[in-house]
């Protein structure tokens, strides 16, 4: 279960500013407590987490390599070379 | 010219002198302005595309070698990058996002001369089962305009099952892939995890998804994915399968094989249409020489619920990096502050977008994440124990690739729950990493029915097998529209 | 009792590569946003491709610390938002699923004190925020991305330091020891940053971020302690928080936590599978490494006889170290490291003069070979090596160009002091009267021979010369 509040502090947490908070809050409402039937699932687990590994060797060699376009073109910028933000508080 | 032949039976024709690649692609142009407009598979469409199997022509016609793929028309998912090209993900976030870099897969077909013809519509950032969430409109089901073509790569079904390009690239993350295009009567794979790169595919579960090849053969998924597998240095989770020809010996056979119908899969929540095409589908395996059995696996009645609290964290994540100060879409900053800003421009994702966002924030965090998103892995853990063993009793697991019919738009809008059960049976599979194919098998009044058959990791070739063994029982009607 | 701890970030400045993509390690002159490519800047579809000679370079420097590497590491993610992070989380490690971080559970000894480590991590450093406009409103924030991804390995220590002095001279036994293993040049600016956290006796911790510097450390910890001493004193509680270094002010600041404290969410990093670090190649490492600085230390004063402050100079800085093994042989190492510590110093005291200077090690091997030959003076080294240091020219060159040859020829210096004798009359019957003037009479000779007369036999000379008179 969760409560509306929770869901609203979330929303901040995540950097999302709702509008329309009841009909997101009553279907996250709703798909949270579909989750909960995650506590019925096993009564206890023995085995480890399966994971996927890679041996150290197939590791990336440390070159340099420049990227070659240049990319602060392509994205937003400010006087032709920074990205910019937002005054920090 | 049949818009509807094989990619194989394509490559003869060019090969042949049949047609030329600039007539093939010009037509297919035809049909798209013909039927898009109603049934909206594409977002954008390459311009270029005309000119390009214009200079394919020239080489050929100049005795130079071109790719294998000799110019076919391939639609790709838009969440997959292509160079220069607008990938949107079918969401506002990204409205103007040009890709400054091909996707690997992308690389790989364009060295075999591949026209990409256009980017289809998805579910917003591979989120949904049935394209309603995408911020551009949703695509139509080709067999009937009035019910959902499937999803989240519904725009890639469709652009193959309305004829309007030989293949296409979709992206299964809990069945994004197979059930389009189950949805629509045509062949779609999801790989063993790591078989396919997933360099370029812009993320949405990073632990579980992968690009999948869609097309209407079962030979033509199998050539596809002969030219995208591969070891790729830009992803480090990529497995080597040592240059496998998945189109060699596809049509072995299943005579001996053992198959085990995951009773889950099978049982309450299931149509009765879906049902009975999947007594027929078993029979006919046991035609082929195959034996069938049910098998349980306990964990998939907890598949779903594991599923959707690893993805919506990982999405929680991987959907962090749009807060539209790098790229995006336009908003101006002036007047305000950091989070404020951000949380503003996040407006802009879809409503199930946000959703998914919020339980991703709340499954992880400190003080649950012990009774969801710990328990979730557990599940995974345990169900991937659960197939391997059953791998041990059987060669391939079989099912219906949805519980359900196709449904009218707007069915399943209103009740989460629902939506999420619509993925019951093709989870498992992204759970576990292993592979899985939908094979048209039914129509059934008009609409389609698939079925699933999964086979344990890296046995693509096998799992071929299977399917063109199926698929060779089928003779489907064509598509109505 | 007060307890210090401390975070230290250090940039792994000697690779070549970020840690995730191929785009320069070192960002320090390129012109912003020029050292990016699609992986470090998380552009959507990028992947991190991880660097091998990273998590060696860690592993080497989780050995030196004395701690354990387990034999599978992992990475996480660390979710917030800030500009400075392109994908709004950070790759990092972490140990909640059993040791995955690249070392645990270390130790080193600060001047005989015990210091443990609590773990050792390796994470990328986040880009650089630059702040145009002077007043707060009309600020603009810019970001520069040429330093995210830039490897990064994280020391987190127990609290076990009992005065900002100890955490001064651990902090110069770190930049030394990760210099000497030849994976930092510690001395570039942000190569090394820490966080603090503080608390005496019957008080809450406090974190204290924001330092930039070792010495702007040493003052944030003696204001931290005299700050909470003084709430002590007067019976107000010191709460748990984390404050900021005001650098201007000189002050620690409380840090205002707006919506409350921050998830980070943590969860495996899917797009980099475990790391399997094989034994036998953490052996490999281990016997490569190169030799520890208190290994040096005592082999110099076993071994050469060098005594222990000569030692300790030498042995600590990497510069100086690695010129004496290559300079020295059994005969002349004493000699050497003489010169090094005594009167190569001060011409190669700073980064640019190193880079600068044109010595090397055979000039100092020559050197020293020539002293001990008698060939010239202890005193004219100092000229000597600032020649070198400056032009490189060879001993042999520098002697004859200089004039420098030692005079011990009794011959000629019987001459020089008897024009010295004739010369100085008044200060040769001072000299009979108070044998310790003659000294005077030594210099005068020395300068008459340019500083090459040998100054054991000039003295004796003289006195005989002296009692002749």
């Amino acid at each position: 279960m969760v409560s509306k509040e929770e869901i609203e502090h979330v929303a901040k947490l995540m950097r999302i500013e709702l509008d329309d908070h009841a009909i997101h809050i009553d279907r996250v409402q709703k798909m949270i407590e579909y989750l909960d039937i995650l506590d019925r699932a096993i009564k206890e687990i023995t085995e480890p987490l399966i994971v996927n590994e890679q041996p150290l060797e197939n590791l990336r060699e440390d070159k340099y390599e420049p990227y070659n376009d240049k990319l602060i073109d392509k994205l937003k910028h400010y006087k032709e070379k920074f990205i910019r933000a937002p005054k920090m508080v | 010219m049949n818009l509807g032949i094989s990619a194989l039976e394509y490559i003869d024709a060019i090969k042949n002198g049949d047609f030329t690649i600039e007539e093939f692609v010009s037509e297919t142009f035809d049909r798209i302005k013909k039927v898009d407009d109603k049934l909206h598979a594409y977002l954008s469409l390459n311009e270029k595309a005309l000119d390009q199997a214009k200079e394919l022509d020239k080489k050929r016609k100049a005795k130079e070698k071109i790719g294998a793929c000799m110019g076919m028309s391939v639609a790709i998912k838009d969440n997959i990058c292509v160079k220069d090209t607008k990938t949107t993900c079918a969401s506002k976030m990204l409205e103007k996002y040009v890709a400054p870099f091909d996707a690997t897969v992308i690389a790989r077909l364009r060295k075999q001369d591949t026209l990409f013809i256009g980017k289809t519509n998805l579910d917003e950032f591979a989120m949904g089962a049935t394209t309603e969430f995408s911020a551009y409109g949703p695509s139509k089901n080709p067999w009937n305009p009035e019910y959902v073509p499937g999803g989240s790569s519904g725009g890639s079904a469709v652009a193959v099952s309305a004829l309007e390009s030989i293949a296409s690239l979709g992206s299964d993350t809990g069945g994004s892939v197979r059930n389009p295009a189950s949805f629509c009567s045509i062949v779609g794979l999801k790989p063993t995890y790591g078989l396919v790169s997933r360099y370029g595919l812009i993320s949405y579960a990073n632990s579980i998804e992968q690009i999948g090849p869609m097309a209407r053969t079962v030979k033509d998924t199998a050539f596809l994915l002969n030219i995208i597998t591969g070891i790729d240095p830009n992803d480090n989770t990529t497995v080597d399968n040592h240059g496998e020809d998945y189109l060699k010996d596809i049509d072995a056979g299943i005579d001996g094989k053992k198959i085990g119908v995951i009773s889950e899969m099978v049982g309450k929540g299931t149509d009765k249409e879906v049902s009975s095409a999947t007594k027929k589908a078993l029979a006919k395996f046991e035609d082929l020489g195959a034996k069938c059995e049910e098998i349980s696996i306990d964990m998939v009645d907890y598949s779903v619920a594991s599923y959707y609290t690893i993805t919506s964290t990982e999405a929680g994540s991987n959907l962090a990096r749009y807060d539209n100060l790098r790229y995006g879409f336009d908003f101006d900053l002036e007047e305000y502050e950091f989070n404020s800003y951000i949380s503003k421009a996040r407006k802009n994702f879809g409503p199930e977008v946000t959703r998914r966002l919020i339980i991703g924030g709340f499954v992880p965090s400190t003080g649950h994440a012990g009774k969801y998103f710990l328990e979730a892995l557990k599940v995974k853990s345990r169900l991937t124990k659960e197939i391997n063993s059953a791998f041990k009793k059987v060669d391939y697991l079989v099912a219906p690739t949805v519980p359900v019919l196709p449904f009218k738009f707007g069915e399943k809008l209103d009740d989460p729950v629902a939506m999420f059960l619509i993925d019951f049976n093709t989870v498992t599979a992204n759970l576990t990493g292993k592979p899985a194919i939908s094979v048209p098998f039914e129509i059934s009044n008009g609409l389609p029915i698939g079925i699933q058959i999964i086979a344990d990791s890296m046995q693509e070739k096998s799992l071929f097998q299977a399917a063109y063994a199926l698929e060779s029982t089928t003779n489907l009607p064509k598509v109505p529209l | 009792m007060t307890k210090i701890g401390l975070e230290i970030h250090c940039q792994l400045t000697k690779l070549e590569s970020k840690l995730f993509c191929s785009c320069k390690a070192d960002y320090r002159g390129f012109e912003p946003n020029t050292n990016i490519c699609p992986v470090c800047i998380g552009l959507p579809g990028s992947l991190p491709r991880l660097n091998k000679k990273a998590i060696e370079r860690a592993t080497v420097i989780a050995m030196a610390l004395n701690c354990q590497t387990p034999q599978k590491i992992a990475f996480f993610r660390k979710n917030y938002f800030y500009p400075d992070l392109p994908k709004n989380f950070q790759i990092t490690q972490l140990n909640i699923y059993g040791p995955t971080s690249i070392g645990q559970e270390g130790k080193i000894s600060v001047e005989g004190k015990e210091v443990r480590i609590r773990r050792i991590q390796i994470e990328e450093d986040p880009g650089r925020l630059i702040y145009e406009g002077s007043s707060e409103r009309t600020q603009i924030t810019l970001v520069d991305y040429n330093r995210a991804g830039t490897p990064l390995v994280e020391i987190v220590t127990e609290p076990d330091f009992e005065n900002p002095k100890q955490v001064r001279l651990f902090l110069n036994i770190l930049s030394d020891l990760l210099e000497n293993l030849g994976v930092s040049d510690p001395s570039l600016e942000g190569a090394m940053r820490a966080d603090a956290n503080v608390s005496i006796e019957g008080g809450s911790k406090v974190e204290i971020k924001n330092i930039n510097s070792f010495y702007d450390l040493e003052k944030a910890l003696q204001f931290e302690l005299t700050r909470q001493q003084s709430l002590a004193e007067r019976k107000i509680e010191i709460i748990q928080e984390t404050r900021h270094w005001d650098d201007r002010r000189k002050i620690t600041i409380s840090a205002r936590s707006k919506e409350g404290e921050e998830d980070y969410r943590y969860f495996l990093e899917g797009d980099i599978p475990w790391v399997v670090i094989d034994p036998q190649i953490v052996a490999r490492l281990k016997k490569d490494m190169p030799e520890s600085i208190s290994s040096k230390r005592e082999r110099y004063i076993k071994d050469f006889d060098i005594p222990s402050q000569v030692a300790d100079v030498l042995s600590s800085d990497k510069f100086y170290s690695d010129l004496f093994e290559q300079a020295h042989n059994k005969t002349n190492a004493k000699e050497v490291a003489n010169l090094i510590t005594t009167d190569l110093m001060g011409f190669v005291d700073t980064k640019e003069k190193r880079k600068e200077s044109k010595l090397t090690a055979k000039h100092l091997s020559d050197l020293a070979n020539a002293i001990i030959e008698n060939k010239i003076t202890r005193n004219s080294s100092k000229t000597v090596l600032q020649t070198i240091v400056k032009t490189g020219k060879s001993i042999s060159q520098i002697i004859s160009e200089f004039d420098l040859g030692h005079v011990s020829d009794e011959k000629e210096l019987t001459r020089v002091i008897e024009e010295v004798i004739k010369e100085e009359s008044n200060a040769v019957e001072e000299a009979k009267q108070k044998p310790e003037t003659i000294n005077y009479l030594v210099g005068k000779v020395m300068k008459k021979t340019k500083g090459k007369a040998d100054a054991t036999l000039t003295l004796n000379l003289l006195k005989k010369k002296i009692a002749e008179q």
